[in-house]
């Protein structure tokens, strides 16, 4: 049987977008555990690895752009570092703040590529995701480099929320681009309705350069988003269709007085049962 | 201030995965025991199929047709497993008024039940042309309540899946030759779809709508007639929600999340606009 805190940890992996953090969302798992005053005290590493896994991001004290908190950028200690803005900075992962900014300055093998697909980054993702921040980061011992996208759109007046995240590991020794495209989207008026999609993404950048990477980038998710579109078509035409019809074959509706003749008279659906 | 923790309970409900509404459900009754019943009643999740013994056809449990492990059918009337007793009159065995708890509806509310369930295979067959209906009645101080029942699945093994569940749950109080109907409806609408350039896609939800309405009755079929029309309306106007939601409101979102064309020769095309229609103006 699960504990109260993986219960409780399950929840918070499963918020929807830029709702883990607002009320009502925590005040609600406070209520249902006031006899375990300790629970959501004990939740820090549930919410870093939501915000890791997330992609969050945050406005660094006197920055003016949003940097991206992943496990790709952490420096260990819950500290983590921002090419763009040469930044190291402290992340407290449940009131979801920014502090005790240092200078950071990249260096090592990957630092070229790094600060060239960032470079490349600032413009595309300006072109195509109102708000958005992305970042690059060399990993595993400078072995490889991970490139984030994370577009954020929330309006909870309106009863939805949405997120786009993609991520993308280069390997600069075989010139292949591994990672994944994710939307979340959450409607919630009068019900809960859930967009959750995993594009995986598997290309290769002969190349090599940031520019050439971001282009591969580019066009993997142009196409992609093309395909998402055509799919709510294909699901609305095809299988929600298939689950129920607007109206009969009669296009009329049913004549609910004489519903009990319809069995008799054979008159239902054209005459033709599938049954 | 103290929420109420019932509340707190739903509304995480209305924002964690509704796919998973299940174990989010059994997680919430682990941590706020007391709130097991409430929450059982309260939230609907995907109806389970069950095959009647007496008549061979299949029937859809919820919590209005269960006593303890044994459900009713609404074809034979019967519970499976067995009960030791039952009540007559909507007064279970336990002195329970309402369905379920050994409770099954008096002889007129039951001959309605069975003209209902007759009516809604029909519907069944000419909306979802396939699945399966179940309609429970059960007696009230001033009337009778009911639940409909309706589920379809699409067949295994396509590029996509899909899976349909309609719980309307409505109550008449009868006042003389009008009647006042209560509906509370909710569709539990789940779609799925993958392939190589699409990867793997997920549309799971629920939408919930209520109505309120009087109508004239004549004799007890005016009844089965006056839910038909409400149920079916209702479900039209569902139906287009859903689709609205599902696939206008998805895809606007995931647009308002990333462009697919340039933002900024958009906005150049909105700014030229404007001043045409400026110019033309003056």
């Amino acid at each position: 049987m699960a504990s109260h805190k993986d219960i409780v940890s399950s929840f918070i992996e499963g918020a929807p977008p830029g709702e883990v953090s607002i009320s009502p969302f925590l005040p609600n798992i406070k209520a249902l555990t006031l006899h375990e005053p300790g629970l959501v005290k004990g939740l820090g590493p549930a919410f870093e690895k939501y915000n890791e896994e997330q992609f969050t991001t945050v406005k660094l004290p006197g920055g003016s752009q949003q940097v991206v908190v992943t496990s790709h950028s952490s420096l260990g200690g819950g500290r983590y570092f921002d090419v763009e803005s040469s930044s190291s900075f402290e992340f407290d992962h449940v009131t979801r703040k920014a502090s005790a900014v240092q200078s950071y300055v990249l260096e090592g093998p990957q630092s070229d590529l790094v600060k060239s697909t960032i470079k490349a980054l600032g413009p595309y993702v300006k072109e195509h995701f109102p708000n958005a921040a992305y970042g690059a980061y060399p990993i595993e011992n400078d072995s490889r480099v991970a490139v984030i996208i994370v577009a954020n759109k929330y309006s909870p007046n309106n009863f939805w929320n949405g997120r786009w995240r993609s991520l993308y590991i280069f390997d600069p020794s075989s010139g292949t681009l591994e990672g994944s495209i994710k939307v979340d989207v959450h409607y919630y008026e009068d019900g809960n309705v859930r967009l959750l999609t995993n594009k995986p993404v598997s290309l290769s950048v002969p190349s090599g350069t940031g520019a050439g990477l971001v282009r591969e980038v580019a066009s993997t998710e142009k196409k992609y988003q093309e395909e998402l579109n055509r799919s709510f078509t294909n699901l609305s035409e095809g299988a929600f269709k298939a689950l129920r019809r607007q109206l009969p074959v009669t296009r009329q509706k049913i004549e609910w007085e004489k519903v009990a003749s319809y069995r008799v008279g054979q008159d239902i659906g054209g005459g033709s049962s599938r049954r | 201030m103290s929420a109420d923790p019932f509340d707190c309970a739903l509304d995480l409900l209305r924002r964690l995965n509704p796919k998973h509404t299940a174990s989010h459900l059994n997680g919430l009754i682990e941590l706020a025991p007391d709130l097991t019943e409430d929450l059982l009643s309260a939230v609907d999740q995907p109806l389970k199929v069950r095959r009647c013994k007496q008549t061979g056809r299949d029937y859809l449990v919820c919590d209005y047709n269960r006593d303890g492990d044994s459900y009713r059918s609404p074809w034979s009337n019967q519970f499976d497993p067995p009960l030791d007793e039952s009540g007559l009159g909507g007064i279970g065995a336990g002195g329970n008024e309402g369905a379920g708890e050994g409770a099954v509806p008096g002889e007129r509310v039951r001959k309605m039940e069975v003209g209902a369930n007759e009516a809604f295979d029909v519907y069944r067959e000419l909306y979802y042309e396939g699945g399966v209906s179940s309609v429970y009645f059960w007696n009230l101080d001033d009337g009778f309540a009911g639940v409909v029942l309706l589920k379809k699945a699409s067949p295994q093994g396509g590029s996509s899946e899909g899976v349909w569940d309609s719980i309307h749950v409505f109550e008449a109080s009868e006042r003389g030759r009008t009647s006042s109907y209560r509906l509370t409806s909710t569709v539990i609408l789940s779609l799925a779809t993958k392939g190589s350039a699409l990867g793997e896609l997920d549309l799971s939800g629920n939408m919930t709508r209520q109505l309120e309405q009087d109508l004239p009755v004549e004799n007890d079929e005016s009844h089965i007639a006056n839910i038909g029309r409400l149920v079916e309306d209702m479900e039209l106007k569902m139906r287009n929600l859903l689709q609205e939601v599902y696939f206008g409101k998805a895809k606007d979102v995931v647009g308002n999340l990333r462009s697919i064309g340039s933002l900024s020769e958009g906005q150049r095309d909105r700014d030229a606009q404007k001043e045409l229609i400026g110019s033309m103006a003056r």
